[in-house]
């Protein structure tokens, strides 16, 4: 054996407990595959907060509209990456266009992603942001110009009828998305709650679980990213604005909890073979990051927060920044979910009596680095985007262009 | 835009659709291997490549021709179910007689613990030796034929397989009594132990025999005279509850003083 893995299987071991088979020492799935259902968790989860402006008409939330369709973009382009670099050939991910297997949840992946970023995600985008489009191509000069040429297709047609037409479109398409962005994470949830032979994952609650816990993660990343751009911005927060997002948020941790609780009691009702490793489990290895960090102060603690701040005659200022720090401990919270779902699950044996232990390595192509730096990715493509399609209403269209 | 005209932007976007969609089209034709999916959800003219592979192993019964001896020793030994190329590497060529060079002997101590160093994992009853107490620095084939590896002292009883069960019974309570006294084991377990397994206990009536108060300590119990030892006696009715007596005690080393 390689003496670098030698030594890491040593350490590993040393933090075994009872008895594991011996391929369960090291774990399979690392840091990389923490980072995917958190990073479509995200994407899915802003798209439907978008989505709640336009369908159900919740005007209050209109300032942050594009903002989320921008950030859903951002995300969801990173969304393969981790799991493209947690591949040994990454190249021949690309099998599953050529020839779908249809029986394989994994394959089907492919698809559901590209039907949501190409049909769904794209052409939302592109018809919200025609219109602007076009006159952001009249203001500018040089290269500029030429892109917004291309990306907007060459579109000229400004007409009112032209542009009515994109707001129905917009609205088609959110229809259709709110079901496909449904499916785009209730799939992720899916893969890992059909894997029958994990008492941890298997479990038909786990695509709404982790459904409802992408609606909690998008809005609460789409405020903190409301919050910080406008101050970076100088201007003014629409405290309106922000209720409507903190109350949201709220009502949704608040669904999520239960559905969680509703898990958890139904696992302890069916007391399975596997409840008492499961147990044992959540009392040592997963203790800090489960009952501290996430139910604590990634769900509780925020829950609190909220209501104090939404049903108390606070001052708007205070209201804000504690609707911003409830925001930042919700995504903690959101982020260790993922991580007791995915480690976890790896870390008790299939004997049911003993555990193992995740070592995360610092480099390498799964370390903490990468992991980093695909967290920090997205943000980076997102500022990207608002500097080529500025989503503030002040950047908006007040004089009309004219024709041509 | 007129009404009753498809608007513009839809055919601008419906192009690129167009576009990206015949583009997918001749990707996956030009990608997609002729023959995929004639015989399954794979592509079928790689049976033919695998098939056409040179062929490495021939199989114990090549080597029957030449080497009778040790096919008829591995045959009829506890190696019955290893093919000869799992040791000497692959000899098809050697078979067919066009090798230079003969297939190797692997005398090292390595290859034969892959298979016997002690692991948990291993199921009851497969011979293993923790490599540092066996004979260590010797090599293996010299005390046992790899053909046919049944030591030289076979072990005339259960130990050979069962060693750590024998050990421990050997300092137990229950020393004095030999494993068929409790296990009905048919000869053939020790050629095929796996398809031939012995019967154990299955009732607290069983311990009884002995123990149950009220019982006469038996003086040919199976063929062990057991008068001379003072054996502890307990309500069988009572003793221990419903549980069975090896969920409290471990039958081949029992304990309650
Ligand atoms: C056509 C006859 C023939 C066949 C078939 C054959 N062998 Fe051999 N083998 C020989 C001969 C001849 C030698 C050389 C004997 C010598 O050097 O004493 C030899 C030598 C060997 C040796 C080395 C012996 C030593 O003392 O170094 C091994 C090991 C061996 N054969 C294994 C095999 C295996 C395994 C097979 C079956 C896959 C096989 N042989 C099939 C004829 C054959
Ligand atoms: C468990 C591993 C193992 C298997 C299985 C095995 N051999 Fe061997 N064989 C050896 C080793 C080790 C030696 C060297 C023994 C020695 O030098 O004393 C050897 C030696 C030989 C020799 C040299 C002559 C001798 O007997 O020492 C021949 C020929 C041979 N094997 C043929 C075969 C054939 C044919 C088979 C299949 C029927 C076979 N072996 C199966 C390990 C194996
Ligand atoms: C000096 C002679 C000698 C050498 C060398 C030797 N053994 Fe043994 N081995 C024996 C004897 C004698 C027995 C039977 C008595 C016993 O069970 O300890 C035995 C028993 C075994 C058993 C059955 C043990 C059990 O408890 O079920 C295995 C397996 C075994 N040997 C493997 C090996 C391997 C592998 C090597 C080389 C690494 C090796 N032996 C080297 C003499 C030897
Ligand atoms: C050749 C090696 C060998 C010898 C000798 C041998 N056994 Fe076994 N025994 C095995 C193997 C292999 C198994 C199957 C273990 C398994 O499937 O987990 C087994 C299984 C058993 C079982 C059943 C275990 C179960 O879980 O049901 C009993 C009881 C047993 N042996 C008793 C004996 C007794 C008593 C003797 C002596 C009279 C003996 N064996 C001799 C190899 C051996
Ligand atoms: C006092 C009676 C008694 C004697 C003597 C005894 N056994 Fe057992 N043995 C049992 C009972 C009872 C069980 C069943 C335990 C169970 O079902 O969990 C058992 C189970 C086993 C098993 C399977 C479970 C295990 O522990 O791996 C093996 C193998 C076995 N015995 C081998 C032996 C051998 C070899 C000997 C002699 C060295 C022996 N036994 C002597 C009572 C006995
Ligand atoms: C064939 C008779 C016989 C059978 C059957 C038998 N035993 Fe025993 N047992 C003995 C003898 C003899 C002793 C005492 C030996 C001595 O220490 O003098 C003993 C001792 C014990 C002891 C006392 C140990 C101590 O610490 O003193 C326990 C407990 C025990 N047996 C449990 C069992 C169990 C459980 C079974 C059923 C799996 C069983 N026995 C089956 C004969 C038997
Ligand atoms: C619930 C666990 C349990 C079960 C089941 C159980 N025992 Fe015991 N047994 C004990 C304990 C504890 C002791 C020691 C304390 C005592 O003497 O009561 C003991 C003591 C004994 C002794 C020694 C008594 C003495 O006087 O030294 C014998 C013999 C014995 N058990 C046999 C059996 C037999 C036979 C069975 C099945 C019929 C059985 N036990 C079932 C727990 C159990």
């Amino acid at each position: 054996m390689n003496p670098a893995h030698q030594a890491q299987l040593e350490a590993a071991l040393q933090q075994v407990t009872g008895f594991i088979y011996p391929n369960e020492a090291e774990l399979h799935w690392s840091i990389l595959v923490v980072i995917y259902p958190y990073i479509t968790g995200l994407v899915a989860g802003a798209f439907i907060l978008a989505s709640l402006e336009k369908v159900f008409k919740v005007k209050d939330l209109q300032p942050t509209y594009r903002l989320a369709l921008l950030t859903a973009l951002a995300f969801v382009f990173v969304a393969p990456i981790p799991l493209q670099a947690h591949l040994g050939h990454p190249e021949r991910a690309f099998e599953i266009f050529l020839t779908p297997n249809p029986s394989s949840a994994m394959a089907m992946f492919g698809f559901v992603y590209a039907w949501y970023l190409m049909v769904v995600l794209l052409l939302e985008i592109w018809f919200e942001f025609r219109e602007d489009m076009v006159r952001w191509r009249q203001q500018s000069r040089g290269l500029k110009k030429l892109f917004y040429w291309l990306i907007s297709l060459g579109s000229r047609d400004v007409s009112p009828g032209a542009v009515a037409f994109d707001h129905k479109a917009v609205y088609a398409i959110t229809i259709l998305g709110i079901p496909s962005a449904f499916l785009l994470h209730g799939y992720v949830g899916f893969i890992f709650g059909s894997v029958k032979a994990n008492p941890f994952w298997s479990s038909v609650l786990m695509p709404i679980v982790f459904l409802f816990s992408a609606i909690v993660s998008g809005i609460s990343l789409v405020l903190i990213l409301y919050y910080i751009t406008t101050l970076l911005r100088r201007k003014t927060l629409d405290q309106k604005c922000l209720n409507a997002l903190a109350a949201f948020l709220f009502y949704a941790l608040i669904i999520d909890l239960s559905l969680e609780s509703l898990d958890f009691i139904h696992r302890l009702y069916e007391s399975e073979e596997s409840i008492e490793i499961l147990a044992e489990l959540i009392f040592s290895k997963l203790f800090i990051s489960l009952a501290i960090v996430q139910i604590l102060l990634g769900t509780i603690g925020p829950l609190l927060l909220l209501a104090f701040a939404l049903f108390t005659g606070l001052p708007n200022e205070l209201k804000r920044l504690a609707f911003f720090i409830a925001a930042i401990f919700v995504q903690v919270g959101i982020f260790s979910t993922r991580w007791n779902v995915v480690i976890g699950g790896q870390l008790f044996s299939k004997s049911f009596r003993g555990l193992t232990a995740y070592k995360l390595e610092l480099g390498g192509q799964e370390g903490l680095l990468t992991a980093l730096g695909l967290l920090i990715l997205p943000f980076i493509i997102l500022y990207v985007l608002l500097k080529l399609f500025p989503p503030w209403d002040d950047a908006r269209t007040d004089t009309k262009p004219t024709e041509g | 835009m007129k009404s009753g005209k498809i608007p513009n932007q839809v055919l601008q976007v419906g192009f690129v659709f167009l576009l990206v969609g015949t583009s997918m089209i001749l990707v996956r034709q030009h990608f997609i291997p002729e023959s995929f999916g004639e015989l399954g959800h794979y592509r079928a003219d790689a049976v033919g490549v695998i098939a056409s592979h040179e062929i490495q192993f021939a199989g114990w019964q090549a080597c029957m021709e030449c080497h009778e001896d040790q096919v008829a020793a591995k045959n009829n030994s506890f190696h019955r179910t290893l093919s000869c190329e799992t040791c000497h590497g692959a000899a098809a060529e050697h078979a067919s007689g066009e090798a230079e060079e003969d297939p190797p002997l692997p005398t090292g101590r390595a290859l034969c613990l892959t298979c016997h160093r002690y692991l948990v994992s291993r199921p009851t009853g497969f011979p293993q030796i923790i490599e540092e107490l066996h004979e260590p620095a010797k090599l293996c084939h010299t005390c046992h034929d790899p053909h046919d590896p049944t030591p030289s002292e076979r072990p005339e009883s259960c130990s050979g397989c069962h060693a750590a069960i024998a050990r421990v019974k050997a300092v137990s309570h229950h020393a004095p009594l030999d494993c068929e006294v409790c296990h009905e084991v048919a000869p053939e377990h020790f050629l095929r132990p796996r398809s031939n397994i012995p019967r154990k206990p299955f009732e607290r009536a069983f311990c009884g025999n002995c123990h149950a108060a009220g019982v006469d300590t038996p003086a040919n119990f199976r063929g062990v005279d057991l008068t001379a030892f003072e054996v502890p006696k307990v309500d069988q009715d009572t003793h221990g509850g419903t549980l069975l007596c090896w969920q409290c005690h471990y039958q081949h080393s029992p304990e309650a003083r």
